[in-house]
């Protein structure tokens, strides 16, 4: 099966936050109230009702200015680091398609996916204690159709399809915009994570954090030696112990009483 | 003789070594721990041991299906820190009150340097032992301080949503790390207490031990006791 | 739009100014991004802040609030100075060889005309030089220094890339590296557009401002080419539409409203039609006779006879010097001389000038009825003292007022079907999503109840005005609530000798024999059927006209003026810009604007003016022939230029109790206000998903003035100004630049507009600072460029 992906061309997105209402509408989720935080930005992070959010960055250096916005959501990494911690099969499942999906029925509510995700993006909630994040609308890629906020999207900043043919894409934009005198444009699609089929085209390529985009994004190393290394090692102690002990009362029986023996 | 004694829930209360019942009668009992340690005990080791295998299920999908035996997996993550809570509050109450006799002496060291004998249930050449001796003293500390290790990064994972990502980082780590250290040597504890040394488990459970036992085990705290 | 939204794809170079398409018109910008990506077209913003067009522009330009004409005189400036007009086009298609009299003159503020103790300019030096037979004289050198060319050089020779700097508060460097841009489309093949929006309209200029855009943009050849124009981004759906319509001071179809000396349909047709001012002017308006009988034989059917002047007689009259635009008929209720008042699809006391003012004239009535979706401000005004807490300190208690207030519950865009006509000038036919909720009843129904239901009060009783009701044709199947198509079909016009749909404007006639409700929309609704739901997506010259989708007025031409994409030889400027070419015998490509098989050398390009050409000139504004920068009504400092003549003379500012004007020495800010993409105006703080986007009230505040007060992202801040407060946090941004006129530091303050008294959110009105002062010819308020003060809140 192909896999698909987003392409986000940075350069193209305006900030309407058309994708945020499309999100929320298609999925069903509650609207809720914003607070004020000195921006633009709809809220200060993602939230559990709340899976697409459009990141503003104001930068001012040197006289020179810029306003970033980026949309943030799951990456649905090919690595993904969500589903390196889940203790719970079922939860969070990779389909085919490349595409990492939640299904709520199976989340215990752990939280581990939030911890175990390079780009912090699931969220918990606190009344259903289930976990929440992008779909990547499954359902609609499922029957045909774009995810919602590609649909909605009005200049053309995101572009769904197959993997490979965005990537080509991307690279194709960040060349145009070499010669447009972008010298440090570029993609950003996480290699760290086996490549995440959400890709962006970054006019600052060099410094994604300044788009809210991690540098360099990998599964935490705390998680990967717990499910690595460590997991390994606790096994073949608690076996080696317990077996020990087995051999060892084989071997040398119990510690009997001195007044035993003596009798 | 061996038999198993099963609480409602079907979990196994420990399996009663072979402590000479019939000797008991004739022999002069002593008191080794007294109501309140013996129920911090318990009740910590029912909690350790709820908390331990539904942490197993936490631990690797592979294990997912023990939190079926617990509830599911929803009443697992619900419950699970619940018995972390009531069984640091155990553990408090034992640390308040061993604390003190849970420290090291010159003879402990000597003991511990040849630890490999008392192995090998070689007892001469063994210092004797105060009413801990040196290996339960180190059980002590090692499960003291991993509980201690559990209960902080168990907080931090109890409330993802509310806790620092750097916090959670750590503890997504160290909590399976300390619970693993602290699983490993509660294999040894429980062994020890039941096969190992006969007569251990009544001490936890009744309270008394004979006092050949006493004598025996922890000759130093025998003549404590006995005034000789 | 002269243009249209799909067209700006076209574009080599889109200047924004005054407008903020990224942040208001996201739908549309998508060509602009288009044009930037497939063409490498380059986007200028300029603007007070650096906003989210700013955001992904090629290069931004601060500029002070109220200057825009400084700015775009600067670049006539710039473009002739170095010879950068193209020259051919001006020659062909404007009036820059028209000789002036010479009598004509500007000194030191003022045009030649003013009377200083009636306020108003008599125009008459503002007139061609006319020859024997009344036609302008010309010459075609443009050398002489009577040409509208040389007067034009004279009179822009003063804005100098250090003055522009000097007034608009931008550098002459930022200036001129965005001219260099903007100016480099005078060259065939290479072509500009500017977008607008309220940014230019909400001033006491403002028709002037868009008079300077369209003077750039025919020196450089801009105009009726794909990718030119000057193209007004509409603020609303049908905003559009309902211009068209005359909403605003106009008959149908920019007929102007008769007047108090127009007793008959003669005077009028001779006050209203233009004679050609040049031989081989089309002079269309000329058939300004045809649209007007037809349109009174729309409105009075069979009592419209040719023996009664197609019941021209039954036309409300305007006095002879009367105004009654918004500002003005706002000051009459607040003086207490008008009895009612039906807001319809209206929000006055959130979007009118001076909220408190709004409110003091509503509590003058006797009634009101407000025909709305929701409970908005003006139909609770009367509990504004409550429900505005302490913005309204003049404003009485509600049992004081004894307005009677009927709320209508009206139908929103979903629930009704019909036209929308939006910016690109397409009539867009759309059918209802659902039907409205409760007691909610669409637009004509409630027009149709109203009049039916006055109509018979008047039928039985008797009273002034009974003949005029009487007269009106309501010819439809359910009066009460007639049908929008048959409305469409009557807009659109019927011959009454075939019993035939029209099949546009040009077979109107002034006989009595045609009726059409609009003589613009005439071609929208033909024999053919409804052309507006045409959905059709070929686009035959492969420049996006796409003449299949909908319908766009005029006679569905797609880009106005386009005769003058070609030159006098009907060949385009150039290939890749050729919007209509002659093929010998006939003009093809889009709709042409000129006679479809006339020569080319037969009419000038711009067949509705009576020049027949286009006007850098003209005498129909009224404070000039020529757009000259004046400050706004408030301002931080005096005009460069000429500190004598600071403001617009002939702009019309309000002297009621309630309207005062404050200085600099007490308001020392600039204050913007504007909207924001979550929001549509005063409507989306009912909505859930748009309060959820922006939530919170703000008022943005340049990084610099913050440090300054000691304010921090957040903190609560006061603003005010001569007439009243708002109170809200603190955006405090490095996107506003503290900008340096005439010497001194000039801070912006920026206020968005959407919040009120009642809503989902709520947070203060922000034209409880606005002043009533107005533009002189389109009489929009002078939202943008006032002065308040800032102070944080305890």
């Amino acid at each position: 099966m192909t896999t698909v992906a987003k392409l986000i061309d940075t350069t193209l997105c305006i900030g309407c936050k058309a994708c945020e209402v499309a999100c929320q509408e298609w999925n069903e989720q509650e609207f809720t109230l914003g607070v004020f935080a000195n921006t633009y930005q709809t809220l200060p992070d993602l939230a559990p009702n709340f899976w697409n959010l459009i990141k503003f960055n104001e930068e001012y250096k040197d006289g020179a200015q810029a306003w970033l916005m980026a949309k943030y959501q799951c990456m649905h990494c090919a690595e993904p680091g969500c589903l390196k911690a889940c203790p719970s099969p079922g939860a969070i499942v990779q389909l085919p398609n490349g595409i990492v999906d939640f299904h709520q029925d199976n989340c215990i509510g752990c939280g581990y996916c939030i911890t175990g995700c390079p780009f912090d993006v699931p969220r918990l909630s606190p009344t259903t204690k289930k976990v929440y994040k992008c779909s990547l609308c499954s359902d609609r890629v499922g029957a045909g159709l774009t995810p919602a906020c590609i649909r909605t999207c009005p200049t053309n900043c995101l572009t769904f399809g197959a993997r490979a043919d965005l990537v080509q894409i991307a690279n194709q934009r960040a060349v145009e915009l070499k010669a447009d005198g972008h010298k440090d444009a570029g993609v950003y699609d996480g290699p760290g994570v086996g490549g995440t089929n959400v890709i962006y085209v970054l006019k600052h390529a060099s410094t994604p954090e300044s788009y809210g985009l991690p540098k360099d994004p990998t599964i935490p190393w705390t998680v990967a030696l717990w499910k690595g290394p460590l997991k390994w090692v606790a096994n073949a102690a608690f076996i080696g112990t317990a077996v020990g002990a087995m051999l060892h009362y084989l071997k040398f029986g119990p510690k009997e009483v001195h007044g035993d023996k003596a009798d | 003789m061996h038999f198993h004694v099963f609480d409602a829930a079907g979990e196994s209360l420990g399996s009663f070594g072979t402590a000479d019942h019939g000797r008991r009668a004739v022999t002069k009992q002593i008191d080794r721990f007294s109501f309140a340690e013996r129920a911090s005990h318990w009740v910590s080791a029912i909690c350790f041991l709820y908390a331990a295998l539904t942490g197993l299920a936490l631990w690797s999908p592979k294990l997912f299906w023990l939190s079926g035996v617990f509830g599911g997996g929803e009443v697992v993550r619900a419950w699970h820190p619940w018995a972390g809570m009531i069984f640091s509050c155990a553990l408090g109450v034992m640390i308040r009150r061993w604390s003190a006799q849970m420290q090291l002496d010159e003879d402990d060291q000597i003991w511990l340097a040849k630890s490999h004998l008392y192995a090998q249930n070689i007892e001469a050449g063994l210092p004797e032992s105060g009413r801990f001796n040196a290996g339960q003293k180190m059980l002590f500390w090692t499960q003291s301080a991993a509980a201690l290790g559990l209960v902080f990064t168990g907080v931090v994972l109890w409330f993802p949503e509310s806790m620092p990502r750097a916090l959670r980082l750590g503890a997504i780590l160290l909590h399976p790390a300390c619970a693993s250290v602290s699983i490993g040597g509660i294999i040894v504890h429980i062994y020890m207490s039941t096969l190992g040394v006969p007569g251990a488990l009544q001490a936890m459970v009744r309270g008394t031990v004979s006092e050949e036992w006493a004598k025996s085990h922890h000759g130093k705290w025998y003549r404590e006791v006995a005034g000789r | 739009m002269t243009n249209g939204w799909c067209d700006i794809a076209n574009t080599d170079v889109v200047l924004v100014m005054g407008g903020n398409p990224a942040e208001n018109h996201p739908v549309g910008f998508r060509f602009v991004m288009e044009a930037k990506r497939k063409r490498k077209a380059k986007l200028i913003c300029v603007d007070p802040r650096f906003n989210r067009t700013a955001a992904v522009s090629d290069s931004y330009v601060p500029l002070r609030a109220g200057t825009d004409i400084a700015f775009l005189g600067g670049l006539i400036h710039y473009t002739l100075e170095n010879n950068l007009h193209h020259e051919d086009y001006v020659k062909a298609h404007t009036n820059a060889a028209f000789l002036l009299r010479d009598d004509y003159g500007f000194e030191a503020g003022h045009f030649t005309g003013w009377n200083g103790e009636k306020k108003l300019y008599d125009k008459t030096s503002w007139q061609y030089d006319l020859d024997g037979s009344g036609f302008a004289k010309v010459d075609e050198t443009l050398q002489n220094p009577r040409s509208v060319f040389q007067a034009m050089k004279r009179h822009y020779a003063r804005y100098t890339p250090e003055k522009v700097a000097e007034i608009c508060g931008c550098t002459s460097e930022e200036f001129t590296g965005a001219a260099k841009v903007i100016c480099s489309t005078g060259r065939a093949g290479k072509v500009g557009t500017i977008l607008y929006a309220l940014g230019w309209t909400h001033h006491s200029h403002s028709v002037q401002l868009i008079h300077t855009a369209a003077m750039l943009q025919l020196l450089l050849g801009n105009i009726g080419l794909p990718g030119g124009g000057v193209n007004a981004q509409r603020g609303h759906a049908n905003i559009q539409g309902s211009t068209d319509m005359g909403a605003w001071n106009m008959l149908p179809g920019y007929l102007r409203l008769p007047r108090a000396n127009h007793q008959s349909l003669e005077e009028y047709l001779k006050a209203t039609t233009p004679k050609p001012l040049r031989p081989n002017s089309m002079n269309y308006w000329g058939n300004t006779p045809k649209f007007a009988t037809s349109l009174l034989k729309a409105y009075y059917g069979p009592e419209a006879k040719k023996e009664n002047g197609f019941g021209f007689h039954n036309l409300p009259k305007l006095g002879e010097s009367e105004n009654q635009s918004w500002g003005f008929f706002f000051d009459r209720m607040h003086r207490k001389e008008m009895q009612g008042f039906i807001s319809f699809g209206m929000n006055p006391v959130a979007n009118g000038p001076n909220t408190e003012k709004m409110l003091e004239a509503l509590a003058q009535l006797e009634w009101l009825v407000v025909v709305e979706n929701f409970e908005t401000e003006t139909a609770s005004f009367w509990n504004a003292k409550k429900l505005g807490d302490k913005f309204y300190p003049k404003f009485v208690d509600a049992a004081a007022i004894k307005t009677e207030v009927l709320l209508l519950p009206a139908a929103c865009f979903a629930e009704k079907d019909g036209a929308f006509v939006n910016s690109s000038r397409w009539l867009q036919w759309k059918k209802a999503a659902v039907p409205p909720p409760g007691l909610a009843k669409t637009d004509n129904e409630i027009i149709g109840r109203l009049f039916t239901a006055v109509r018979a009060l008047y039928e039985k009783e008797g009273g002034k005005g009974a003949e005029t009701l009487k007269a009106m044709q309501w010819n439809y199947a359910k009066p009460e609530a007639p049908a929008l198509d048959e409305v469409a079909r009557e807009v659109n016009g019927r011959d009454h000798t075939t019993n035939e749909q029209l099949a546009g404007f040009a077979a109107l006639k002034d006989d009595g024999t045609t009726s059409c409700g609009n003589w613009i929309y005439s071609g929208s609704w033909t024999q053919a059927g409804n052309q507006m739901a045409r959905r059709g997506q070929e686009d035959p010259t492969g420049l996006g006209l796409y003449p299949n989708y909908a319908w766009s007025w005029p006679a569905n031409r797609r880009i106005l003026y386009n005769r003058a994409a070609a030159d006098s030889d009907g060949k385009p400027w150039s290939a890749s810009h050729a919007t209509i070419k002659w093929d010998g015998a006939r003009w093809t490509g889009d709709t042409p604007d000129y006679k479809g098989d006339a020569k080319p050398d037969q009419y000038g390009a711009f067949i509705m003016l009576p020049e027949g050409v286009a006007k850098f000139f003209t005498a129909d504004l009224a404070e000039g022939p020529f757009p000259e920068h004046y400050e706004p009504a408030e301002s931080p400092v005096a005009n460069a230029l000429h500190p004598s003549v600071s403001f617009n003379p002939v702009a019309p500012v309000m002297h009621s109790s309630a309207d005062t004007l404050g200085d600099a020495a007490k308001f020392p800010y600039v204050a913007i206000t504007y909207r924001l993409t979550e929001h549509f105006h005063f409507w989306t703080k009912h909505v859930a998903s748009g309060t959820q986007l922006q939530s919170n009230f703000f008022i943005e505040l340049p990084a610099a003035l913050a440090r300054e007060k000691g304010i921090k992202g957040g903190d609560n801040v006061r603003v005010t100004s001569a007439r009243g407060s708002v109170e809200g946090p603190a955006l405090v941004t490095e996107r506003m630049r503290p900008l340096k006129v005439s010497g001194k530091t000039v801070y912006h303050v920026g206020i968005p507009i959407h919040w009120g008294y009642i809503g989902r959110v709520r947070g203060p009105l922000v034209n409880n600072l606005t002043p009533s002062v107005f533009d002189p010819n389109s009489g929009t308020p002078e939202y943008k460029g006032f002065l308040v003060n800032v102070e944080k809140m305890a």
